[in-house]
């Protein structure tokens, strides 16, 4: 339940089954961005290094030195921005601190970023931070977090770790203490569905609640049971332990759904 | 159907797309065999309508959540664009580039004249007041036309080169990316660039050097000014689509044009590897004058006619059109 609380955006995928990502925080995005840096700035420091190696050798002249030098700022800008680019083309939209992050890069309409739309976003990278920052700022109020680069290509980093494992996602099995069988059938079980059942085997899967908790919650519950299964007044179902009435439902629900 | 028996019955499956998605790498399923990828997709759409049932009978169970993430891991490995490849590289700049450069044909002369207006302005300031030339224009250019020494070539001309090419492509993205900001920053640059040959030309003019100068730009500049008018057009672009998405969102209608406004520019962008060479190598050189007043020409013509011509078919197939919905008449 945990993605109930984030952003998340509906896809509707050609099987007309909706989706949800769950949308990077500003927070993730931009650690993801500090540990990226960790990579891109040695990265760029050795190619501009590289260069300047280069330069010496063949540079005859103080014209050329001046060409170079100033070449030397291009190169390191193309390095950089050009790191960002090719990890994220290489690797389907992770770079290395978006992988760290669990984060990935895919366009809005759920389908994986192609070369022309990782394009468009690490071009446009250069306004996103070369405009005082201006991409965290939009980032900060865009509802999706998208900054320039992802409006202008139609991407959106989303979460693309597994939130819940199988293991944790299958309920544990409901717990019968107060009887041996599901009991004399009870009238009216015709008037609940599905929902009702997953809420009895919910209640029924916790017996490590206090005993006052589990009584004052099963008083309630099967209030409103005898409420929605419209039984009559005088009906013997009244008469029973709350708990044992619950259990019987439940069996009886299990029962008719097989 | 119980949601234990409804676990029990189709985990076994969760747990093979499970296992599927760890076997792709860098977010493709490139390395599998085309059956392995046949049976990601059965997976796949079995697991989205267990996704589906799982909503309508237990919306808020763990597991819907889980079934959730699962697809929502294993759809983009399947769902993707054409994947880029090395042999799209021929067929893009042979027909895809020129077909867009003339379907977005209205932005390419916005741009075209957003420089033109650059030049004027440039060359009727100098005629106005000509004492500021020498502010606009270094006057060691003036000094070296004089001597005749314009054609002496440059020193370490590779590093030349490398720093001319890396320039240009840096204007011609910003120009693309200046789109963003409405293409404010993009208009600037191209007037910008404008006003600057305005100037030069102007007291280049006044001084009496036109054919040492126009031999000294063209044989690059053909190739680099058009370039330049390209990727701003791709800035005016973006630019348009922001302020007049039509019946699209604003970011629908940027995303639809920007994808194939970026293939544009880098496309186009590519050719300034060529003029930075020309720049390098050839204008400072001691060719003739008219020698590279032919090399321009003969660039500018093998451009324009791969640009408007190459990529048309007979029948008037609207197959690279940008799609930009049709204006609302006002």
């Amino acid at each position: 339940m945990d993605s109930g609380q984030l952003d998340t955006i509906s896809v509707k995928t050609s099987d007309n089954v909706t989706l949800g990502y769950s949308v990077a925080g500003l927070g993730s995005r931009l650690v993801a961005q500090i540990l990226d840096n960790l990579l891109a700035i040695p990265i760029t420091l050795i190619a501009v290094l590289l260069y300047g190696a280069l330069a010496n050798v063949f540079v005859t002249s103080s014209e050329g030195a001046g060409f170079a030098d100033a070449g030397a700022g291009f190169f390191a800008g193309f390095v950089y921005f050009g790191y960002f680019f090719v990890a994220e083309a290489v690797t389907g939209g992770k770079t290395p601190g978006k992988s760290a992050m669990g984060l990935r890069v895919i366009r809005v309409d759920g389908s994986a970023a192609d070369f022309g739309a990782l394009a468009v976003r690490n071009v446009i990278r250069v306004v996103d931070f070369g405009v005082v920052l201006i991409g965290i700022v939009i980032m900060f109020f865009q509802p999706q977090t998208r900054r320039l680069g992802d409006l202008g290509a139609g991407t959106i980093v989303v979460r693309d770790r597994a939130m819940v494992t199988l293991a944790a996602a299958v309920s544990p099995p409901p717990i019968i203490l107060r009887t041996p069988d599901a009991g004399p059938h009870i009238d009216g079980l015709d008037r609940i569905g599905s929902f009702e059942h997953d809420a009895l085997r919910v209640f029924l899967s916790r017996p490590g609640l206090s005993q006052k908790l589990r009584a004052d919650l099963a008083a309630d519950i099967a209030r409103r049971l005898l409420d929605r299964l419209g039984l009559p007044p005088g009906a013997p179902e009244r008469l029973w332990p709350p708990e044992l009435f619950i259990e019987r439902v439940y069996l009886q629900l299990d029962q008719r759904h097989p | 159907m119980t949601i234990d028996a409804f676990i029990a019955e189709r985990r076994g499956r969760w747990a093979a797309l499970e296992s599927a998605i760890k076997t792709a790498k860098r977010g493709r399923l490139r390395n599998q065999s085309a059956s392995d990828i046949e049976h990601f997709g059965l997976l796949l759409r079995q697991t989205s309508s267990d996704l589906a049932i799982a909503r309508r009978d237990h919306p808020d169970a763990p597991i819907t959540e889980y079934l959730n993430a699962l697809c929502a891991r294993a759809h983009p490995l399947l769902y993707r664009g054409r994947p880029w490849r090395v042999g799209a590289i021929g067929p893009f700049f042979a027909t895809a580039l020129p077909r867009s450069f003339r379907a977005a044909w209205p932005y390419m002369v916005a741009s075209l004249g957003l420089m033109v207006i650059g030049f004027i302005a440039g060359w009727v300031a100098v005629d106005l007041r000509p004492d500021l030339r020498a502010s606009l224009v270094p006057s060691s250019l003036f000094d070296e036309m004089a001597r005749g020494q314009i054609g002496t070539g440059v020193q370490d001309a590779p590093f030349a080169a490398a720093f001319i090419i890396q320039n240009n492509i840096r204007v011609a993205l910003i120009s693309f990316a200046g789109g963003m900001l409405l293409g404010i920053p993009t208009a600037l640059v191209l007037l910008s660039n404008g006003w600057m040959l305005g100037t030069v030309a102007a007291a280049v003019h006044l001084g009496g050097y036109d054919y040492q100068f126009w031999s000294l730009i063209v044989p690059h500049g053909v190739l680099e000014l058009s370039v330049i008018v390209v990727s701003g057009g791709t800035g005016l672009m973006l630019g348009d689509a922001i302020l007049r998405p039509g019946d699209l969102r604003r970011t629908e209608a940027l995303a639809r044009v920007a994808v194939r406004a970026v293939l544009l520019v880098l496309g186009a962008a590519s050719l300034l590897v060529i003029a930075g060479t020309l720049e390098a190598f050839v204008s400072p050189s001691s060719l003739p004058d008219g020698a590279k007043l032919a090399v321009g020409a003969t660039v500018g013509l093998l451009l324009y006619s791969w640009l408007l011509l190459a990529g048309r078919t007979r029948r008037r197939r609207p197959s690279f059109r940008f799609d930009r919905p049709a204006e609302t008449p006002a």
